[in-house]
């Protein structure tokens, strides 16, 4: 049922290189999900999200201090080691420190035609962040004008917000399933399909998804009835993980992750005016990254709505090793759905992780939350 | 090669530095027996904004007393583990983990009980800027805070979209804080701390210009204590005019070939905090004859720079000094924000190339020997980038040393490792301690 | 003409004893906590092996992070500069190396004259060193030298993390209870710590040829994943353990 998704996921050099070859389009990476890919659509641009490998490599050490996680180091040393070389570009929207250098050590080191440093607002929380974003998206479109040399015109932008909104509507359609008693699709399925939404040309992923939601009612009940999770926390793309937890009998529901619902939440207003400000308010309104949820934390409010309405039993929080804005939400964020009887799991992620040990961990995990059921 | 031996002086001013020190964590801790207001922030924040609501404000900037808090191993360890206790991870900064930790406690550097602030604020420059206060509000039980985002880019490529998000969220930042106070703004009172702020950070840049002289008139670890009354209060008369006596010092010592230390052969900079609690390593240098005249982090963090017409680097013309006449309220905050933008300690936030440009050129000017970078696991903001500025720096044929440390954590910092890089360094550069 | 080299590493302290430049003995005894007194034990042993007394002695150069304990060296240099020495002292086209110890790991660019150019050493974590290969061969009950020799006949790659002892630690007791063979987890061991070494040696940048000095090089596994990793042959000394206080003993003060 989700063969695509999953070839896509692991051969997503392959599929990018074959897309290029097939529509003599341009191909350009970009870390981090505050990007505005419906520009980059608008322009008939692949957007493809870099992302690790979970392989140890030694070519990152002398651009990045060990002390940033490991995340952005697995990413630049796909750069380095030329995964990407297909490239025609190279993008970052602004979020935290620790990616940023992936991005600025790469395009030093493996020069690409185009690249885009687009300063995007920390400050969401500021009536002001909406105009300066809708600014610098403006800014952002016409260097993407003048690389490609070809005008974007408005009717081009809403054929842009139309794709990614479609694709959007349809992964929130999958998830809806997820709040079934026994979801149709497992964590492991979900995150197949979460991770090649932002590796292949959503059209085609809308396609699938189609046939996938089309076929999704014949599944018989029963297969993923293991304790309800929720897994947050930092980027993670981690299969082999989430393969483990449901192997022990806990089925991951739902997620407040970058790859995931943190990406695809929300939608562009299609009749809102102004489309460039329509873009910058869905940006601006989407599901924060810690990096940018200050003052008020608008995460907690999220993501036990989201606790609630999945029904889960318990979470799974995550940080990739050094990851400083997860670290500065996690305590808040744990103790609120502690608070909300949802009791929690830390772990911590590094490029590879300890299956055997975290194994353990977990199976204790689901143990406790099982007890309560008993007793 | 002979040995120099130059002349020396201890500082005339450092009694007043240290005064002024004392006497800022004071005025903090007893405001609001006079009435007056307490608010706490970064050292990189807008100071000059709260300074409209009254001559009785004070601040406390968190990043120079995190550092004091270091400086006090014991005190420091205490405000670790009481933070740690909290479920907060031991690699987040360490500033803010002891600053935290002095809130949890209850206890303030300068003894009695943490004077809880009336509001914070604050400015986002890294990851933990503005979460760093908002924590701090939740382990104070709330208190109203304000948070400026300025990640707008490299000065170079300020735009009036970029420099209207950041004046748009200082006159909102206004409005709060009337709100918030209770008081009546004073627009006059804005200005003359913009004035001030320009003129104090734009003199300490030229101080550090004067040591390119050699032998140099200051060393880093000097330095320190007297760039720190910058991070402090730099929108204050009193800092600025402190820094105008400080100058004359300095020119006096230049003419006079005084030097920080009197055997210097080799010059070297160093990068990002030092670890506060062992600035001895600096006086271990020195018996190699090694002064550390400064960093791009001793510069530019509060002083602001600019390209001379000799092409050389220097300290920002003010705007008193290009007689611009600051009209209201808005020209203020767009003066202020301008000027705040071009610091360099800013720069490296978008591109770590930007900043190895700015060391070489330290490098090259103040005719370095070679440089040492401290790899701080304290500082994910300053620490980044710090491996391409290595890598610049040996591609332009410039010795580097790099030891890991932490400014604020002292259980990440091995003494006796640091010292025996500091050696291979030094040997390698073909020096060795200096026998008397 | 008689130079005494000594090499106080964190685990064990080498002496080496040159005439007119040629060995003519060397010894090596386990640091522990008397570190100093065992200094003067290695001192007078191999002074012993080569007939000489103190007075016949023109020179003794101390080296490695025990150093000062040797208080009675007419010289003392650092490790990178006696390593650097020693390396290309016995083969003249060393231009990199790479030189593991129990508790440190270390690499060395030097041009054609033997200067140094640049140098790195292993950060906090010990997961690229000596000590922590050795603690994992226990893990498995074994020796350093069947460890090594095992690891060579595994082909699998098992990715293993390297940035963190502790993490790579668990790592092998989870392929233990997977009951992985000893030989494919012996070769993860050594690929992960020589990935270590080699981001260091990345770090510093690598010229031909390579040498690997320090007690390490016995592991011919560790060596092997070395070479892989590098794409290049690496030059073993006959002793490599003793290659410092080689070096150091030539810096004749």
């Amino acid at each position: 049922m989700i063969d695509q998704f999953r070839d896509w996921e692991k051969n997503r050099h392959a599929y990018a290189k074959a897309w290029k070859e097939k529509t003599g389009g341009k191909v350009t990476g970009y870390f981090c999900s505050y990007v505005p890919e419906e520009i980059l659509y608008a322009a008939n641009i692949l957007p493809v999200r870099i992302l690790g490998s979970h392989e140890p490599q030694d070519v990152t050490e002398a651009h990045i201090f060990g002390m940033y996680c490991p995340f952005c180091r697995d990413c630049l040393a796909q750069g380095l080691k030329g995964k990407y070389d297909y490239l025609d570009g190279l993008l970052i929207a602004q979020s935290c420190l620790h990616i940023r250098q992936a991005y600025t050590s790469w395009i030093k080191h493996v020069p690409v035609d185009f690249s885009y440093y687009l300063p995007f607002p920390n400050n969401v929380q500021s009536p002001r962040a909406v105009t300066y974003l809708a600014g610098e998206i403006k800014a952002f479109k016409t260097a993407i004008e003048k690389w490609t040399g070809k005008e974007i015109t408005d009717q081009d932008i809403r054929d842009g917000i139309k794709i990614m909104n479609e694709n959007r509507n349809l992964i929130h359609r999958l998830y809806e399933y997820k709040k079934k008693e026994n979801p149709p699709v497992s964590g492991e399925e979900t995150m197949e399909v979460a991770i090649s939404q932002q590796l292949v040309d959503k059209k085609e992923h809308s396609e699938a998804l189609h046939k996938l939601l089309g076929s999704i009612n014949s599944v018989p009940d029963g297969k993923n009835n293991g304790t309800r999770l929720m897994i947050l926390g930092s980027e993670n793309d981690d299969i082999p993980f989430i393969r483990m937890v449901e192997s022990v009998k806990g089925t991951i529901v739902i997620d407040d992750h970058c790859i995931g619902t943190r990406y695809f939440w929300n939608n562009v207003h299609e009749n809102n005016g102004d489309l460039i400000t329509s873009i910058a308010e869905r940006y601006i309104n989407r599901p924060a990254c810690p990096s940018k949820d200050w003052i008020i934390r608008t995460r907690i409010k999220h993501i036990l709505q989201l606790a609630h309405d999945y029904r889960v039993k318990g979470a799974i929080v995550i940080q990739q090793k050094f990851c400083d804005p997860h670290e500065l939400d996690i305590p808040a964020i744990s103790r609120a759905l502690n608070a909300a009887g949802i009791k929690t799991l830390f772990l911590e992620f590094d490029v590879t992780v300890p299956v055997g040990q975290f194994k353990i961990r977990v199976e204790a995990f689901l143990e406790m939350l099982q007890e309560e059921d008993i007793f | 090669m002979k040995i120099p031996n130059y002349k020396t002086a201890p500082l005339k001013c450092w009694n007043k530095a240290k005064e002024i020190r004392d006497d800022f964590y004071k005025n903090y801790a007893v405001a609001h027996e006079k009435g007056g207001l307490r608010w706490s922030g970064g050292a990189w924040s807008f100071g000059a904004i709260p300074a409209g609501l009254g001559d009785d404000v004070f601040p406390l900037t968190g990043e120079p007393y995190g550092a004091s808090i270091a400086f006090n191993k014991q005190f420091s360890i205490r405000c670790m583990e009481a933070t740690e206790k909290k479920g907060f991870a031991r690699d987040l900064c360490s500033y803010m983990r002891n600053y935290w930790g002095s809130v949890i406690l209850d206890e303030y550097i300068d003894g009695g009980k943490f004077p809880k602030p009336d509001f914070m604020w604050q400015d986002h420059i890294c990851c933990s800027h503005a979460k760093w206060y908002q924590v701090a509000s939740d382990l104070e039980g709330g208190i109203p805070t304000c948070c400026i985002d300025v990640a707008v880019g490299p000065y170079t490529e300020v735009n009036e979209n970029r420099l209207n998000y950041i004046t748009g969220q200082m006159h909102d930042g206004i409005e709060w804080l009337e709100k918030i106070t209770g008081r009546k703004y004073n627009d006059d009172k804005l200005i003359e701390a913009v004035y001030n702020e320009c003129r104090a950070t734009s003199l300490w840049a030229e101080i550090c210009t004067l040591n390119k002289a050699i032998p140099a008139p200051l060393d880093e670890k000097s330095m320190y204590s007297l760039y720190v009354l910058g991070t402090l209060e730099k929108h204050s008369k009193k800092v600025a005019d402190f820094y105008e006596e400080l100058l004359d010092e300095v020119k006096y010592r230049v003419e006079n070939q005084i030097a920080a230390i009197k055997n210097e052969r080799c010059r070297v900079m160093s990068d990002t905090q030092p670890p506060w609690g062992f600035l001895k390593v600096f006086r271990y240098l020195e018996t190699f004859g090694a002064v550390s005249i400064g960093s791009l982090y001793t510069f530019g963090l509060i002083g602001m720079w600019e390209d001379k017409e000799d092409g050389s680097w220097g300290p920002r013309t003010t705007p008193q000094q290009k007689g611009i006449k600051i009209k209201d309220r808005d020209h203020a905050l767009k003066v202020l924000a301008d000027w705040n933008l071009s610091k360099p300690e800013w720069q490296h936030f978008y591109s770590p190339h930007l900043k190895s440009e700015m060391m070489l050129r330290i490098a090259k000017e103040w005719k370095l020997n070679g440089i040492m970078l401290h790899y701080n696991r304290g500082c994910e903001g300053l620490s980044l980038g710090i491996a391409e500025n290595r890598l610049a720096l040996i591609d332009a044929g410039f010795p580097v040393m790099t030891f890991e440390g932490n400014m604020g954590d002292e259980r990440e910092f091995d003494e006796a490792k640091t010292s025996s890089r500091m050696d291979s360094f030094m040997e390698t550069l073909g020096f060795s301690v200096i026998n008397e | 003409m008689i130079s005494i080299g000594i090499d106080a590493g964190a685990k064990f302290i080498k002496a080496i004893v040159l005439k007119d430049e040629k060995i003519v003995a060397k010894g090596q005894i386990l640091a522990g906590f008397e570190g100093k007194e065992n200094v003067e034990k290695i001192y007078n042993r191999v002074m012993n092996e080569a007939g000489i007394s103190p007075g016949d002695v023109n020179s003794v150069t101390s080296t490695g992070s025990g150093r000062k304990m040797v208080d009675f060296a007419t010289n003392s240099v650092t490790d990178v500069t006696a390593a650097a020495k020693g390396a290309l002292s016995l083969f003249p086209g060393v231009r990199t190396v790479i030189d593991v110890g129990a508790e440190e790991g270390r690499s060395i660019r030097c041009d054609n004259n033997g200067k140094i150019i640049d140098y790195a050493v292993n950060e906090k974590c010990a997961a690229g060193a000596g000590a922590f290969t050795e603690s994992m061969a226990r893990a498995l009950e074994m020796s350093l030298e069947e460890f090594g020799s095992l690891s060579l006949k595994s082909e699998k790659e098992i990715p293993m993390n390297a940035q963190c002892a502790v993490f790579a630690e668990s790592e092998v007791v989870s392929l233990l209870h997977a009951k992985t063979p000893k030989a494919d987890i012996a070769k993860a061991v050594n690929d992960a710590v020589a990935s270590r070494i080699t981001s260091m040696v990345r770090k510093v940048g690598f010229e031909k040829e390579i040498a690997l000095i320090g007690g390490v090089a016995y592991n011919v596994g560790f060596v092997k994943s070395i070479e892989t990793d590098l794409k290049d042959k690496i030059i073993i000394p006959e002793y490599p353990e003793y290659v410092s206080a080689y070096g150091a003993a030539l810096l004749i003060k």
